[in-house]
């Protein structure tokens, strides 16, 4: 295994995105924990970019550190947003848990090692967009369709539930 | 020399090459910063038929803005007892360090460009829309009521605004056949987009001014409603840096739309002595003039007139937009 | 293979950016620390209310609308992530794409107006 840039690149990357989760988890203010995540989700769209998937990392990142962080941080607002979590773990439990995942890991890592995967030369770094406008509309056409009948059940689904709740909020109020 | 440094492997030495170059632009689009400032005091000035700054550094106060910045400098740092100390430190880097990245795609010409990436277009604006987050951290770690109500006014401004914008360059994007912003000027050697795409070129000016929070859109930061804004409480550098990631991200805005409507470096007609960089120089002050000239004229809109401008009139125009110019590319490939 | 190292390249410079672009704030701010008086008051670092005493909590609740917002703006957003790729490959695809995605944008528009009935749109 030689230290190739893009080597250092990957364990970079995936450093942060650990971290990340692993801050998610353990801190206790809510926002602190989507900043965290913002983070996890910045260094998935840097491990696409090194598998030469701009486009999805590009996307990665609109949708996910962008939309997603924006509708959790409003999210939180709505409600009481200076809770903190409480631990409730003991040290028996802790130990427990840190043993069943370094099991998890060693088993996957195994499993990844013994698996062969043939090499494949990729192209995906020649004009991916195309690429994938390609093979979006011309393959994959009923579920592309099917993913706007989804997109709007859940306009229409948040906006039912968000109304309600306003509604009844007006009427306590009066 | 640039394409064999681009086509060899990627190491320590590209690093050291590319830093160096960087910090060379980060330095030229701190002077752009500078400068432009005093050019928007200066041309406020002269609409409101007066002065602007002419005290500091000779009779056109050149040297005023950077008197403001050592100010800056040497202020003392407060903050708050009752803040969010981290995410307080954090919200400034968060804001500004996008505004930075996404000058890294810009075609200057089609010599001098930093990262030649193919999806250009969207990686500037999945990049920007990290800025969002920085503010409403901001908002939120500051503690105040006013810094509070300003970051999320802000958040909401930006996301209502974000998809009439991503929408208006649909149509560039159809017309060029690629996200890559030098294939996006090469496409243009025939005809500038702001010709082709006239409804998309005016939706992306208006959706950039409110992406930029400037007046008339600048409710975020409304002075007589909400004292400062989401950077009430913060003093000194750290407050530098969300007015210079403001800046930055005008500069970047200014550079996009020139490449993307104007033609980048692309000259006029008959005019093609005058170099690439000239003319992109030319075409960017223009729409930095434009972004101020638009500042001075038109008052503030309220907050429910601006929210519902975006989502009831510019996002079904930007839609209806996007069809009418792929018919017409569709006519007019079979004609 | 000179593609690749091309590609790579480029995302080098991207980061590059991101490591300038988070030096700066760290560079200025540390040799703002060397530079500005430090001489700290009680006063100074109570959080500001227009002169008054701060009352209440200023983490207040926010009205849902601004939820109702932002999962507009998610749901747009995706759509113009299927947008992109469709206006990159509209050349090779016609007529037919463009039906594909009329469905698709008139489901959407669907929603928009469902929302605009709702007075979901209103900011008041």
């Amino acid at each position: 295994m030689s230290l190739s840039g893009e080597m250092i690149a990957f364990i970079l990357l995936s450093l942060v995105a650990i971290i990340g989760g692993i801050l998610l988890i353990n801190l206790t203010r809510v926002v602190h924990m989507v900043i965290a995540l913002v983070f996890t989700f910045i260094s998935v769209a840097g491990l696409y970019v090194l598998l030469s998937a701009e486009f999805l990392a590009a996307v990665q990142i609109l949708i996910y550190s962008g939309a997603i962080t924006i509708i959790m941080l409003f999210g939180i607002m709505l409600t009481r947003h200076n809770d903190t979590s409480e631990k409730t773990a003991g040290v028996w439990r802790k130990l427990l848990l840190i043993a069943g995942i370094a099991g998890f890991g060693l088993a996957s890592y195994a499993g990844i090692y013994n698996l062969d995967i043939p090499v494949q030369e990729t192209k995906l770094h020649e004009d991916n967009t195309r690429q994938i406008g390609m093979a979006l509309y011309s393959d994959h056409m009923i579920p592309f369709e099917l993913t706007s009948v989804l997109l709007l059940a859940a306009l229409i689904g948040a906006i039912i539930l968000a109304k309600k709740d306003d509604e009844k909020k007006e009427g306590e109020e009066s | 020399m640039v394409e064999d440094l681009l086509a060899s492997s990627p190491g320590l030495l590209n690093f050291g090459i590319f830093f160096l170059l960087a910090t060379v632009l980060l330095l030229v689009i701190l002077g752009f910063v500078t400068y432009a400032i005093l050019a928007e005091r200066k041309v406020m000035g002269f609409m409101q038929l007066r002065q602007g700054p002419n005290q500091v550094g000779g009779r056109w106060g050149l040297l005023q803005t950077v008197a403001d910045v050592l100010k800056l400098l040497i202020k003392e740092d407060t903050i708050p007892k009752s803040a969010d100390r981290p995410l307080f430190i954090l919200a400034p880097v968060i804001a500004f360090a996008p505004a930075f990245m996404v000058v890294a795609v810009i075609p200057f010409t089609d010599k001098l460009q930093f990262a030649d990436i193919g999806v250009g277009l969207l990686y500037y604006i999945a990049i920007s829309g990290i800025s969002t987050v920085g503010i409403v951290t901001g908002g939120w770690a500051s503690n105040n009521k006013y810094a509070l109500l300003g970051g999320m006014r802000a958040a909401a401004q930006m996301i209502s605004y974000e998809i009439p914008l991503v929408m208006s360059v649909l149509g560039v994007i159809l017309l060029a056949g690629s996200l890559n912003l030098n294939d996006i000027v090469d496409a243009q050697s025939s005809g500038w987009y702001i010709l082709k795409q006239p409804i998309g070129f005016i939706i992306f000016l208006v959706a950039s001014i409110a992406e930029l929070n400037r007046t008339p859109f600048d409710l975020p930061e409304a002075e007589s409603e909400l004292v400062a804004g989401f950077h009430v409480e913060y003093s000194g550098f750290r407050w530098a840096f969300f007015m210079l990631s403001e800046y930055v991200y005008l500069f970047a805005m200014a550079s996009l739309t020139t490449v993307l409507f104007l033609g980048g470096w692309g000259p006029l007609p008959f005019m093609d002595f005058i170099p690439g960089a000239v003319w992109f120089s030319l075409k960017f002050s223009l729409i930095v003039f434009l972004l101020i000239w638009v500042r001075v004229t038109l008052p503030r809109l309220r907050a429910d007139q601006l929210m519902e401008f975006g989502w009831k009139v510019l996002l079904p125009v930007a839609l209806a937009n996007i069809f009418l110019t792929a018919l017409l590319k569709e006519l007019f490939n079979f004609m | 293979m000179d593609l690749l190292n091309s590609y790579q390249n480029n995302y080098l410079i991207v980061f590059v950016f991101l490591c300038l672009g988070i030096l700066l704030p760290i560079v200025a701010l540390f040799l703002g620390k060397l530079l500005r008086p430090h001489k700290p008051e009680e006063a100074k670092y109570t959080t500001y209310e227009s002169g008054i005493e701060p009352f209440h909590d200023s983490r207040i609740q926010f009205n849902v609308r601004y939820y109702i917002f932002a999962l507009m703006f998610v749901i747009f957003d995706v759509e113009t992530v299927f947008l992109y790729p469709w206006a990159v490959a509209y050349d090779k695809l016609g007529i037919f794409a463009l039906i594909e995605m009329l469905i698709f944008v008139i489901m959407l528009a669907i929603g928009l107006i469902y929302a605009w009935k709702k007075k979901v749109l209103r900011w008041m």
